[in-house]
């Protein structure tokens, strides 16, 4: 291979580094109307009364919208397919009458620019009706919110997966609690929407940096009983999400308010309005019980979970469901059960997060084989090596091979390299020396999916025209979320058509324009859509050469593409352009040289990361710093490695901050944290210089070149990783995820030291 | 108030309220959306621009501090069609991702190896402390900055 396997800068490096690339928030149209929302002031209760009149008057004010002066129009968030597919209730209206959380919307203004839209939004008077209001697990337990006798349990289920061993009786049961806070996506492009109305075309143009621009078309259209094709989504260069602009916050108020005015609109929320109004990682407590035979042999998992659905319930039935069923991608889990609880409180919506609640449900798995390891006296690494699936294994939840698993690889080259057994040794008299500061070391492991497959069947298609002068535009729908998917797929195409990327152009998801695609969700980016990519590249290298050897008269089998020409092997003094073939192809066949592709992939194989962390805590301040990491990942081929790290660095930056510090608390009024001095993200000084390595030996069946996934799985250890770092170095058993100093210091000061 | 000042070496004159942040001059009055808004507190530091060589949060900097001040911003780096060194290395370093961080990260750096053109790799974490990079742990900004530093000559 000559592309794939190179370190590539995303494609729109240049335009970032230039400040020239416009994002969302840096779109404007002529005669565009800025919009501001108000916010419902209370967390519970109805809206009893709207008074605009005063921010009417102010000069540059068009209209201020709400439900008293508009029709009703309702939605789902979190839909991203057709109702067939997905039956989700119209939970949520585009202005609310009855609010159900401080980030409601009630109102929005629009005006000529952003600041008299602001100014006004501060005018605009309500009044409300208050209803009581449960803001934790306890007031929502008691049901104190509810109306007529609602149950505050939105969902409750079991799930059994496997079959009881026969030994289980005999086993050893452990049982760990864990308790984790919201967390913000703190994506560093707040969410912002444009869109436009034209009444002569009844066509509405949305453009946002979304993760799905066929869900927005379903929502907008359905909601606004539009024609689907009259509907386009643009995905926009998008400043990050890790799953917080996959759910459609702003989308569904631009396009009422572009529709109703007639003319363009934007609507951009800051850092507080983003935190306040959209949605975040759900808190979430529980329990994990495991049985262990005396040999480390887990023989069974039972997990009671309950989650903080927040305001709206979303996507929690399947956020609290789906990760059960990644401890089967990673261990040998023979029998495991679930019972989940799904809570409604008045507090920020519970919603998609970077790793789907895997991250979450591997503090618990992690936290649990970390306390098995002390009960049952087997190192850390032993006890999982004894646990984690191999090749020839089957993923029994999905009923599917694991394939080249290299979970077994991970952890005996991550625990080589990273120095596992002298970092413990070191930690232990470092410990025995030290009052102050403590250190700890720990591991964690993590699996995780690449596909949508088995849950539904996944699928992709691409389309590849070669231009006249040999270059190539492919036409694919994807939402690069900043990760490099654009450049990953250039890579794959012009590894197949024997081309420098450069002379391949590859748009982002366009609804007018490229294929249906579920969106990029479930890490399914690389080994569905870029399958299909690796696939259209073989369908149009073949369409070159049926040309040629019709153009050369020579069969097709003789020739072959080699650095932008075709060769014939019986001859190297014969050597085709692109430009030449392709032109003759129009002028002779009369047609241009397309291809397109279909994928569906039947196989969704393990992808594992194992992670390493050692941490020094303070003991008098409860502030811990991570001295060393490394995560070592099973991703089968890399494309793009250099950005598979750098992801994966930042998934470990994000986790860090999930154990250490991160959370959106919400005050007795209701209001969450809704600031980034509040909200304490790690910056360069607080991070070690962190070391990923891939494992690349253990391709997949079906992903272009044997790629698995990275983008989810890379988050899914680190909070088990350096949670465990702090228990070990505190000799302690904590169970309040994150680990901030006003925990370590209360514990600290409990336990007398 | 009456205002003039420079933005990337080019004299500038408005009539504005002098509470109004500079981010939204250099944004909206003057086209110059390459600087960015993340929090508008000053804690991410996506609106990071250099007045007089010092690196400022545009979102903290009003209209009436910018009187006779020389504004450097994003767009000011680039000379004749070629990025600045230290844009370069962004890119080649691959230390860009979502890009958003980005224009601030890097007009932080030029603040740095203004006033320290042969900065430690902790010297770069400790002056890049006021520039959040969500996607990314920082290492590959770092060596984008120790890069540039040293293409730029370093100490010498």
């Amino acid at each position: 291979m000559k592309l794939v396997g190179t370190q590539q800068p995303i494609h729109d490096a240049r335009g970032k580094a230039s400040g020239r690339l416009r994002y969302a928030c840096d779109l404007t149209y002529p005669g565009m109307a800025h919009l501001a929302m108000v916010f419902s002031a209370i967390p519970h209760g109805y809206v009893t009364s709207i008074d605009a009149s005063e921010a009417l008057a102010m000069d540059g004010v068009y209209a201020v919208l709400h439900a008293f002066n508009t029709p009703e129009y309702r939605f789902n968030h979190y839909r991203t397919q057709f109702q067939s597919a997905q039956d989700l209730p119209l939970e949520e209206c585009v202005f609310q009458r009855y609010v159900r959380f401080t980030g409601d919307r009630v109102a929005v203004v629009a005006a000529r620019d952003e600041e008299t839209a602001r100014r006004a939004a501060a005018l605009v008077k309500v009044e409300y009706e208050k209803l009581p209001c449960a803001l934790d697990f306890d007031q929502a337990l008691s049901g104190i919110h509810c109306l007529d006798g609602k149950s505050p349990i939105e969902d409750e289920g079991t799930m059994t997966v496997g079959t009881p061993q026969p030994d289980e009786a005999e086993g050893i049961q452990i049982t760990v609690h864990n308790e984790l806070s919201r967390l913000h996506h703190a994506a560093m492009e707040t969410h912002a929407c444009v869109a436009d109305y034209d009444p002569d075309e009844d066509e509405l143009t949305i453009r946002s940096p979304s993760q799905a621009v066929f869900g927005i078309r379903t929502v907008v259209a359905d909601m606004l009983s539009m024609p689907y094709n009259r509907v386009r989504v643009v995905k926009t260069t998008m400043g990050g999400s890790f799953g917080g602009k996959q759910e459609w916050m702003l989308e569904p108020v631009c396009a009422v308010a572009a529709k109703i005015l007639k003319r363009p609109v934007k609507l951009v929320y800051d850092r507080a309005e983003t935190m306040r109004s959209t949605y975040c990682r759900a808190a979430m407590r529980g329990d994990l019980r495991g049985t262990f035979r005396k040999d480390g042999t887990l023989l069974r998992l039972d997990l009671d979970i309950l989650l903080d659905a927040g305001a709206y319930v979303g996507n929690s039935l399947d956020y609290v469901r789906a990760p059960f069923g990644k401890f089967f991608r990673c261990y040998r889990v023979p029998c495991a059960t679930l019972h989940s609880r799904v809570v409604s409180t008045n507090t920020t919506p519970s919603g998609a997060f970077r790793s789907w609640g895997v991250a979450e449900y591997y503090v618990f798995m992690e936290h649990l084989l970390n306390k098995a390891s002390e009960v049952l006296g087997i190192d850390p690494v032993e006890l999982r090596l004894k646990n984690v699936l191999l090749p020839g294994e089957m993923d029994i939840k999905m009923g599917l091979p694991v394939e080249e698993a290299r979970t077994r690889e991970c952890l005996l080259q991550g625990a080589a390299h990273f120095q596992w057994e002298e970092k413990r040794r070191e930690d232990a008299r470092f410990n025995a020396s030290s009052h102050r500061y403590k250190r700890g070391t720990a591991v964690a492991c993590a699996g995780h999916t690449n596909t949508y497959y088995t849950r539904f069947n996944d699928f992709a298609g691409v389309e590849a025209r070669m231009c006249d002068d040999g270059t190539v535009q492919a036409n694919v729908s994807i939402h690069d979320h900043g990760c490099g998917t654009v450049q990953a797929f250039k890579m794959i195409l012009a590894e197949e058509l024997e081309l420098p990327t450069d002379l391949i152009r590859m748009k982002e998801a366009d609804t007018a324009c490229t294929p249906y695609d579920y969106g990029c969700f479930s890490s399914r980016s690389t080994f569905v859509v870029g399958r299909a990519v690796q696939e259209c590249g073989k369908n149009l290298r073949r369409e070159i050469c049926r040309s040629a050897a019709q153009m050369l008269h020579v069969p097709e089998d003789q020739l072959y593409l080699q650095e932008g020409t075709v060769r014939w092997q019986n001859n190297d003094q014969v050597s085709l352009t692109y430009e030449q073939v392709s032109q003759w192809t129009i002028l002779n066949l009369r047609k241009e040289l397309f291809a397109d592709s279909r994928y569906h992939n039947m196989s969704n194989p393990t992808v594992t990361g194992t992670h390493f962390a050692r941490v020094e805590v303070d003991t008098w301040t409860g502030l811990t710093k991570v001295l060393d990491y490394l995560a070592v990942h099973d991703v089968g081929q890399a494309i793009n490695p250099a950005m598979c790290i750098a992801q994966t660095q930042g998934a470990v930056q994000m986790g860090c901050g999930a154990a250490l510090r991160e959370q959106m608390t919400i005050s007795p009024d209701g209001r969450s944290v809704n600031s980034l001095a509040k909200y304490h993200l790690m910056n360069a000084p607080d991070l070690p210089d962190i070391q990923v390595e891939l494992i690349q030996d253990g391709p997949s069946q079906e992903g272009p070149f044997g790629a698995k996934s990275i983008g989810e799985v890379g988050m899914a250890p680190v909070a088990a990783a350096v949670a465990g770092a702090v228990n070990q170095a505190l000799d302690a058993d904590l169970q309040v995820i994150p680990m901030d100093p006003d925990r370590i210091v209360e514990y600290i000061t409990k336990r007398g030291y | 108030m009456r205002l003039s000042f420079f933005v990337n070496e080019e004299p500038v004159t408005l009539d504005t309220d002098p509470q109004r942040r500079l981010l939204d001059i250099l944004r909206e009055d003057l086209g110059l959306t390459g600087t960015k808004e993340g929090c508008s507190e000053g804690e991410c530091g996506a609106c990071t621009v250099l007045m007089d060589g010092l690196a400022v949060h545009s979102c903290l900097t009003l209209a009436a501090q910018l009187q006779g001040r020389h504004v450097t911003t994003i767009e000011g780096l680039e000379k004749n069609g070629e990025l600045d060194i230290l844009q370069r290395c962004f890119v080649e370093e691959i230390a860009i991702q979502c890009g958003f961080c980005t224009t601030g990260m890097i007009m932080s750096a030029k603040a740095l190896l203004l006033k320290n053109p042969d900065p430690s790799p902790e010297e770069i974490r400790t002056a890049l402390s006021g520039n959040l990079c969500r996607c990314s742990g920082y290492v590959q900004i770092v060596n984008a900055v120790s890069r540039a530093a040293h293409e730029m000559g370093g100490a010498q």
